[in-house]
């Protein structure tokens, strides 16, 4: 069949919220869901559908918001939903998009702009899925979000470390002892800060908080409308594996902020952009102690004076050294404090 | 009996460590007077979700043969006790999609045994707890919920005192004797826990249930589809889209007619329509898209959907507009905004008697900063599960609300290890 | 002047001729059935279908997205993810590369992806060899993938179309393995008809997802997470999907004469001489070529002896089988597999065949025999000492010993 010459490969074109007020009131994500109380990654999708739309395939990789969202024989979804392996989000994503382009140029379907969006979370993600979601953003010619919840464990295995989970939380796989009380030592993965700086064709790679949730929405719908391969990073709090009350959710998304643990950025073809709370630190406003967020949290319970001053000095690093604060990790200084 | 099959019916993640250490304390207090046992969570709970009603199991018995009868089994159909370690779970239990309310007392054998920490009357409870076709005993042991997280626990001794009430129950399997040296051995164990045991052995009394006591509502069930009537390729259709609630204005979402939620709260949110500003937060920030919009733009939680989260009361900025409340006070699922609608003063009066006791309402959430469950226990009386402290309660309106809130001063002087022994994953 | 009447001469449409592999016909066949999302990976033998594929989208023949994946799990990923919103995909592999995919491809037929797939079939490594062996696609008998073993370009091509009929027949949904042995197919160029698009596209309807298609205008949620209260009947309703494939793939080949002029009345197997046979040897893919010369030598010595050449492994053929070798004085099965551990060491093939026996009123004397792993020729010595092994236990009444391995050096 011959190729359509007059098929554009467009996207949607979602304007952003200016303010709470307007915020669509459709919801595509609905009540119905198996989710812990006060689960911030389940607010995510709600926010992520509601700003997409309902032109829109939602591909969701194996963790919580595949196996406490969905209870076969019921689903939460309005918009179409599909289950993807594990490490499979980006596949998912270049998949679906192309796909969607191949009838659409050949003329076997109807062409319209559909959102694609495949999440994962931050073991689906950071650690397994790395390659696939990699691979999907050197793809330009294809038009897909990928979305990263990141409750900072292997959660809906009853929580266990991911490359993503903090220095030293408690999790099954890293559980204080009495001979040992940090097993695990690794720092988090930059996801956010390692796609943009790798990925030249990806025109949009940002971080969110469900806790700002029109900025959020709005990110999501740059980054359905800038075309190509998009990656969003969000940052959850967990109250099941984070130990926490779950009214705390929203609190706790602020803090990570106001520390600086989290930095709120966008990468809009390769220009950082600071948002909120973030912009105020980079902007000279004292960021909040780091034990005001950890302490709040039965997952540092164990953590003493030493801990909390290591994970302290991290973080000051990431603020005071890094060349593009909160980014990336490149310096000038070459001597190591931390 | 020859053997005893008791199960924890209890919340999900919050009790979860509690419940292992109840099951297991059984196994190992019955194997004190040379009986065999074993102890499992029920697989399908698994994983657990905070809030959400889920069950462990504890059986022993004479003889290895008769424990066989109930090995690689996923529940048992019928039990001797069991024990409710959060009073609102007698409302009824919906553990996942499909599954239907079932009554707290389902699996109960006739002339069987409910245990329930509380701290409200037999007859009160009896108003949430179905009718049984038979007769059974209640037993209640007076104290607030137990609640706590996975790494930290609440050394609020319910455990000891549930094991204590259990040799009252089931003397034949668990000796008062039997259960104070399990205790004695346990990791977690000590002498004082041991006289909460005993204390609780003494004290505890029953009462039996006649079949013409309880809820008579007929708890809803669903009757699951044969393999050629449903949809091919693991597929089922999507939720429809929401509508308007009235005259084009407002809009409720559809929600899953099978899933309903509502059983997973121990708290629900009681809102003044009249202190309302219309902000969106509390509709926005659900993480279950709990609020419908109603005409006027207010905005009304549903009491199917709502699995008591708390987070929109921390977000909203009018202080006493949303307030968690006990979910015991409350008989229906009913629409506030509804009954608002049909008589705003007589709703007032509600809503005040409602979150009257806010203040000193059970929190009965978690984790909130280090060193809280330590100073709860301090500050009340242990047998009652401590004081219920309103610090900590966030929201970053806490202040503008008058609500204690802000980092706490660390007291803790231990280093906190998690509790490791939960069963079924 | 005389008026010049034009007439066009009628078009004759027929099949031309090219010197073409198992690779290179399998990807005349898809740009036939115009496949719309294709993925690559690099590994031998099979992806030179891949290389194939991507000379006819540069030249313009084939129009269809290709991508080059980052590894077999994501590339097998990518086409089923394609295919659920409508689009026809093709994907293939070998050895330890299917094996790396095996995530993907376990799914591929519980959610009723009619995914059509080449293995070239090749040993798994380690010990790393490039030579055929058919473990890699044996490893998913039993997860619904439908799966058949050809011994030819024509077959290769002839196999693709059908294949694409019957995976996207709405009554079957599964996906489809072809398994090509490597280098005899993958790598040799024969003489392959290849037809003309009119008659595909006479064959071979569009596909049409249905209700299952993932598109905002039909809104479904496709897998979600399940539990004990639903997964067998899910089974259930996969196994119904596999035995009426039992149906349709007859009534595919049958149509494929129809408008093909050429093509098997027996889609499940094809029998070589087996009308007298006393001995019946059986195996799947290009060992037939070594085993069909060996039988015509042996004919002239006076031995009766014939081939039955698995093509369709899954479903597997039992009923047909046991008719066809109801006469038959004993059996020899040649498996270029192993099945370490099995019931008497036997290969896979042989294991089969000889369930399916199981329940016949004549139940010969069954051998198999494990030969030519890893690439190694399978010699026409090799054909000659399995008959005669075979005619000692068909006069004894029994086989004294149930599994050999050929060519051993011992």
């Amino acid at each position: 069949m011959a190729e359509a010459t007059t098929f554009v490969n467009a996207t949607q074109m979602l304007e952003p919220f200016k303010g709470v007020k307007k915020v669509t009131i459709e919801e595509y994500f609905s009540s119905g869901h198996r989710t812990c109380q006060g689960c911030e990654s389940a607010l995510v999708m709600k926010l992520m559908v509601k700003a997409a739309g309902p032109r829109t395939i939602v591909l969701g990789s194996t963790g919580c918001m595949y196996v406490a969202n969905t209870t076969y024989y019921s689903t939460p979804w309005v918009v179409p939903w599909m289950h993807t392996q594990l490490g499979s989000s980006g596949s998912a994503a270049l998949g679906t998009a192309a796909g969607l382009k191949a009838l659409m140029k050949k003329g076997k379907m109807k062409a319209e702009p559909i959102n694609v969006i495949a999440f994962c979370g931050d073991g689906g993600g950071a650690d397994m899925g790395l390659g696939a979601i990699s691979a999907t953003l050197t793809h330009k010619e294809y038009n897909s979000l990928i979305l990263l919840y990141d409750n900072e464990s292997y959660a809906n295995t009853d929580i266990q470390l991911s490359g993503m989970t903090p220095y030293g939380a408690h999790t099954t796989f890293s559980p204080p002892g009495s001979v040992k009380r940090i097993i695990h030592t690794r720092w988090k993965k930059n996801m956010a800060g390692m796609l943009a700086a790798g990925h030249s064709e990806c025109r949009y790679v940002a971080t969110v908080c469900a806790s700002y949730a029109v900025e959020m929405m709005n990110k999501v719908r740059k980054a359905l409308s800038i075309g190509g391969p998009t990656f969003i990073h969000s940052l959850d709090p967990c109250p099941k594996g984070w130990d926490y009350d779950p009214m705390l959710s929203h609190e706790l998304g602020e803090l990570a902020i106001e520390t600086g643990i989290f930095p709120l950025y966008e990468v809009e073809d390769g220009v950082v952009k600071y948002y909120g709370k973030t912009k105020a630190i980079v902007d000279g406003r004292p960021r909040k102690p780091v034990r005001e967020y950890l302490l709040k949290q039965g997952r540092f319970a164990h953590f003493i004076e030493e801990d909390l001053a290591y994970f302290q000095a991290k973080v000051d690093v990431m603020w005071e050294k890094w060349e593009i604060p909160g980014v990336v990790s490149f310096r000038k200084d070459s001597k190591q404090t931390t | 009996m020859a053997h005893l099959v008791c199960e924890v019916v209890y919340r999900g993640i919050f009790q979860k460590n509690l419940a292992a250490r109840i099951t297991r304390g059984i196994v190992l207090s019955a194997r004190k007077s040379g009986r065999w046992g074993i102890a499992f969570g029920r697989y399908g709970d698994s994983p657990q979700r905070n809030g959400v009603p889920a069950k462990d199991f504890a059986i022993v018995a004479d003889s290895k043969e008769e424990l066989e009868q109930h090995m690689a089994r996923y529940e048992p159909k019928e039990l001797h006790v069991t024990i409710c370690v959060d009073d609102t779970l007698c409302k009824g239990v919906e553990s996942w999609a499909w599954y239907g309310l079932q009554p707290i007392n389902r699996l109960i054998l006739p002339d069987g045994h409910l245990l329930v920490t509380t701290t409200q009357s037999a007859d009160d409870l009896l108003t949430d707890i179905h009718k049984k076709d038979a007769p059974y005993h209640i037993w209640l042991l007076q104290g607030k919920a137990s609640f706590a997280g996975l790494w930290v626990y609440k050394e609020d001794h319910t455990e000891v005192r549930l094991l204590g009430a259990l040799a009252k129950i089931a003397p034949q399997f668990l000796t008062i004797e039997g259960v104070a040296e399990a205790i004695r051995e346990a990791e977690w164990g000590s002498d004082l826990k041991v006289e909460s045991a005993r204390k609780a052995y003494e004290r505890i009394q029953s009462r039996l249930v006649k079949i013409t006591e309880g809820n008579p509502e007929t708890p809803y069930s669903f009757e699951l589809p044969r393999w050629w009537e449903m949809r091919e390729g693991v597929t089922i259709p999507a939720l429809p889209i929401g509508k308007p609630i009235e005259g084009g204005k407002g809009y409720r979402p559809e929600r899953s007619p099978v899933f309903k939620k509502f059983s997973t709260r121990t708290m629900r949110p009681v809102i003044d329509f009249d202190t309302c500003v219309k902000c969106t937060l509390c509709w926005l920030q659900c993480p279950d898209s709990c609020f419908d919009v109603t005409p006027e733009g207010l905005y009304d939680a549903n009491m199917e959907s709502c699995c008591g989260c708390g987070i929109c009361e921390a977000v909203c900025p009018v202080h006493n507009c949303i307030t968690m409340v006990n979910e015991s006070a409350f008989e229906d699922n009913a629409s506030q905004w509804e009954m608002w609608r049909r008589d705003k003063d007589a709703y007032k009066v509600w809503l005040a008697e409602k979150i009257r006791d806010k203040v000193t309402t059970a929190r009965s959430h978690g984790f909130r900063y280090r060193g809280q469950y330590e100073e709860e226990l301090n500050l009340g009386e242990l047998e009652l599960g401590g004081a219920a402290l309103a610090s900590g309660i966030p929201g970053e309106n806490a202040k503008q609300k008058g609500l204690i809130s802000g980092v706490h001063e660390d007291k803790s002087t231990s280093i906190v290890t998690g509790v490791a022994e939960a069963p079924g994953g | 002047m005389a008026v010049e009447t034009k007439t066009r001469a009628p078009e004759v449409l027929e099949e031309k001729e090219m010197l073409i592999s198992g690779s290179e016909a399998i990807a005349e066949a898809l740009t036939l059935a115009d496949i719309d999302v294709v993925t690559a990976y690099p590994i031998r033998p099979y992806d030179t279908v891949m290389q194939a594929i991507a000379k006819k989208i540069a030249n313009g023949k084939l129009v269809a997205e290709y991508i080059v994946a980052e590894g077999e799990h994501s590339q097998f990923e990518i086409v089923k993810h394609a295919s659920t919103v409508g689009a026809r995909v093709f994907c293939g592999s070998s050895g330890v590369g299917w094996m790396y995919a095996m995530e993907a491809i376990t799914v591929t037929p519980a959610l009723r992806v009619p995914m059509v797939a080449m293995v070239g079939n090749r040993a798994l490594d380690d010990p790393g060899a490039f030579g055929v062996e058919h473990n890699d696609a044996l490893s998913v008998r039993d997860l619904g993938w439908l799966l058949c073993w050809i011994d030819s370009s024509q077959e290769a091509m002839d196999t693709t179309l059908i294949a694409y009929r019957v995976a996207e027949d709405r009554r079957i949904f599964l996906p489809i393995a072809i398994s090509c042995d490597g280098a005899f197919l993958t790598h040799s160029q024969a003489i392959t008809r290849v037809p003309p698009k009119e008659w595909v596209d006479k064959f071979l309807p569009p596909y049409n997802r249905g209700d299952l298609l993932l598109h905002p205008d039909n809104p479904i949620t496709v897998a979600p997470q399940v539990n004990e209260d639903w997964v067998i009947e899910i089974r259930r309703q996969n196994n119904a999907a596999t035995e009426r494939a039992y149906t349709v793939i007859p009534e595919a080949y049958a149509e494929f004469q129809k408008i093909f002029g050429r093509g098997t009345e027996n889609p499940w197997f094809e029998e070589y001489m087996t009308e007298d046979a006393e001995i019946i040897l059986m195996g799947m893919g290009t060992l037939s070529l070594p085993v069909k010369v060996a039988i015509r030598k042996m004919r002239e010595d006076g031995k009766k002896v014939g081939l039955i050449r698995l093509r369709w492994f899954r479903p597997f053929p039992y009923t047909q089988l046991a008719k066809a070798l109801r006469k038959a004085k004993a059996i020899g099965v040649i498996d270029r597999d192993y099945s370490f551990g099995s019931p008497f060491g036997s290969g896979v093939v042989a294991t089969e065949v000889r369930a399916a026996l199981y329940n016949a009123d004549h139940r010969p004397p069954l051998i198999g025999f494990i030969c030519g792993l890893g690439g190694r020729e399978v010699t026409l010595e090799d054909v000659y000492k399995v008959t005669e092994i075979c005619y000692t236990a068909a006069e004894a009444g029994r086989a004294e010993k149930a599994t050999y391995w050929l060519g051993v050096r011992e």
